[in-house]
């Protein structure tokens, strides 16, 4: 196993090596993606000063503490999204014909060979820490650390949870497309401005409010008016992310049972 | 008679595909409204097939386009889990222990290679050793051997995307068998190859199944691959498997229509042979049919050279092509039943 992993490796960095001009404009387009959401969250903030009672600086917080789990998601398992598309195609009938879990497989297919979009994460989270008046201490980068891999691990047990139906439904685009739309945009304020009702999804059924909202109003020790909780459950999104990828991981394994491929 | 004393590598009992897919919701929501649909489409690809397979044999698979070859295949790969029936290959459930089946059989999909795209083929070979923890001189040799008998010493650090269709595929053989499986299936490993090519890939895989001894299933469109390898078809048709029997035998039970050509030192008009039926003819070829069971071929050469100014006469026998055409046209029970015994 370690062996193959190395071998693996080796392969990936080989094949990126052949594309670098494409590496290059993965990381353009993730700066300017990123850029362009920040400068809306700007002009917005510019007309309103304050957001239920969150200023431009504190949404920083929010947009980075996303972002930077979002992206850390992207750099470790990005491929977990690109499942449906292998199934459509046929090729994930090959995964099933090695002797090595089916998973690991999917997650060591080459992809990026730098985290670029991680890296201008960080560098957006290292800026928005202090700016939003965050005092950084070991401890709280410790905090942040296990928010953003809690984060992470929130995104690929929606990834993973998409990547299964794509096993019975082969067509998930529409899916994933509307899931994905739903994290970018409700990501971006505090989920107290939107209808009750989609507080309630983004906290309890797709946890996006875990790998920003809670966790910020417990950093900035806001008062959480969004579902009126205590401000501790932001301590929570670790678990979170390791209950909801846990749960994911298990709908993966009956998929494979399930699994029709093409159906041919 | 060794294959009759061991017992069978791969052995179904009644095995049954069913797909079963909910019915497209159209619209922009359509596929979450499929998502929690209650409306199922089910489509049966496989139908109660029953087959043993004894180790070292070489056995072709032959049906038309979606008789369920493939659905098979991916069963007896573990891909696919069957609805129903029994399942065992080399000891093994498949789907149950995919990864030590994995273990036991390699599989060449034609249409689908396994090697990487950009890389040279060599480092596909590499990253199948790892996987398969090939140890270090079994690798070599196999190697060795492969590149020797599919002559892939010039392309071997060429990468993959420059590959002619038959090198690639040489590659993707010897990538199926680097790990020495005691099974390997073979899904249209011919298609889209010229003569030449063609003819590499049978050579090889007759030689691995006879020095290696390792047994073979072999899904084709081209029937040519199955005359020249197997001695052995399984022909399944709309799901349903039809004949499992020597090829010869098949032969001789459907190939009860020969051909008589005939050429006429002079254009001949409408010629006509008792006992033979006309069924193409150009002025000075004129080819009949005729049934080997009622007639003698010595008796309608002689009849012709009574009748017209014969110049030279063949006889062509019915190749497998044309039989299983006729197969899947007619059914096999039916023309069985007719066939005199």
């Amino acid at each position: 196993m370690l062996a193959a992993y190395a071998q693996y490796w080796r392969l990936n960095l080989l094949t990126l090596f052949e594309y670098r001009a494409n590496s290059i404009m993965w990381f353009a387009f993730a700066l300017v993606y990123h850029a362009v959401a920040l400068g809306a969250l700007y002009v917005t903030m510019h007309q309103f000063p304050s957001m239920n009672g969150w200023t431009f600086r504190e949404m920083l917080l929010l947009y980075a503490l996303w972002m930077t789990g979002h992206e850390l998601h992207n750099a470790l398992f990005f491929q977990v999204v690109g499942v449906p598309e292998l199934v459509r195609e046929g090729g994930f009938d090959r995964f099933l014909v090695r002797p090595l879990d089916t998973l690991f497989q999917v997650l060591i297919v080459p992809q990026q060979l730098l985290p670029d979009g991680l890296l201008l994460a960080l560098v957006t989270l290292g800026i928005a820490m202090p700016f939003s008046g965050l005092r950084i201490t070991p401890l709280l980068l410790f905090f942040v650390a296990l928010v953003v891999a809690g984060g992470a691990l929130i995104d690929l047990g929606i990834s993973l949870a998409i990547a299964t139906i794509s096993f019975w439904v082969v067509r998930v685009d529409t899916l994933r497309w509307a899931v994905m739309s739903l994290e970018q945009d409700f990501t971006r304020y505090p989920i107290s401005i939107y209808a009750r009702g989609v507080r309630v999804v983004l906290a309890f059924i797709l946890p996006f409010a875990f790998m920003n909202y809670f966790p910020a109003t417990f950093l900035l020790s806001k008062q959480e008016t969004g579902l009126g909780l205590n401000p501790v459950v932001g301590l929570l999104t670790p678990a979170i992310g390791v209950a909801w990828s846990a749960i994911s991981y298990a709908f993966w394994r009956i998929g494979l049972r399930h699994y029709q491929g093409t159906g041919s | 008679m060794r294959a009759v004393l061991s017992t069978p590598i791969i052995e179904t009992v009644d095995l049954r595909k069913v797909f079963r897919s909910p019915r497209r919701q159209p619209g922009a929501l359509g596929a979450l409204r499929t998502l929690f649909t209650r409306e199922y489409e089910e489509r049966v690809a496989v139908s109660n097939v029953s087959v043993s397979i004894q180790p070292g044999e070489l056995v072709g698979y032959i049906g038309p386009n979606g008789a369920g070859k493939s659905t098979t295949i991916k069963m007896l790969t573990g891909i696919l889990v069957p609805t129903s029936g029994e399942l065992r290959v080399a000891g093994v459930v498949p789907f149950e222990h995919r990864s030590q089946n994995a273990r036991n059989i390699g599989v060449v999909f034609g249409q689908r290679s396994q090697l990487y795209w950009d890389l040279p083929l060599v480092e596909s070979f590499e990253l199948l050793r790892a996987i398969y923890t090939v140890p270090r001189d079994r690798y070599r040799r196999n190697l060795d051997e492969f590149v020797a008998l599919l002559e892939m010493e010039d392309f071997l650090r060429t990468p993959v995307r420059q590959l002619s269709l038959g090198q690639r595929m040489r590659g993707d053989f010897a990538a199926a068998l680097l790990h020495d499986p005691k099974i390997v299936y073979l899904d249209e490993p011919t298609i889209g190859l010229d003569v030449v090519a063609k003819e590499a890939i049978r050579a090889f895989i007759a030689r691995i199944n006879a020095e290696r001894e390792t047994t073979i299933v072999l899904t084709t469109h081209d029937l040519a691959d199955v005359e020249r390898l197997c001695r052995r078809i399984v022909l399944i048709d709309r799901g349903a498997l039809i004949y499992d029997g020597d090829v010869e035998r098949i032969k001789s039970e459907y190939g009860r229509y020969r051909t008589l050509v005939v050429h006429f030192a002079q254009p001949v008009a409408s010629p006509s042979l008792t006992g033979a039926e006309l069924v193409a003819h150009d002025g000075t070829t004129a080819r009949l049919r005729f049934d080997r069971n009622r007639e003698r071929a010595d008796l309608l050469i002689r009849q012709a050279s009574e009748r017209y100014p014969v110049e030279d006469v063949s006889i062509e026998e019915p190749d497998l092509e044309s039989i299983i055409r006729r197969i899947y046209r007619e059914g096999y029970e039916r023309q069985h039943e007719e066939a005199p015994t």
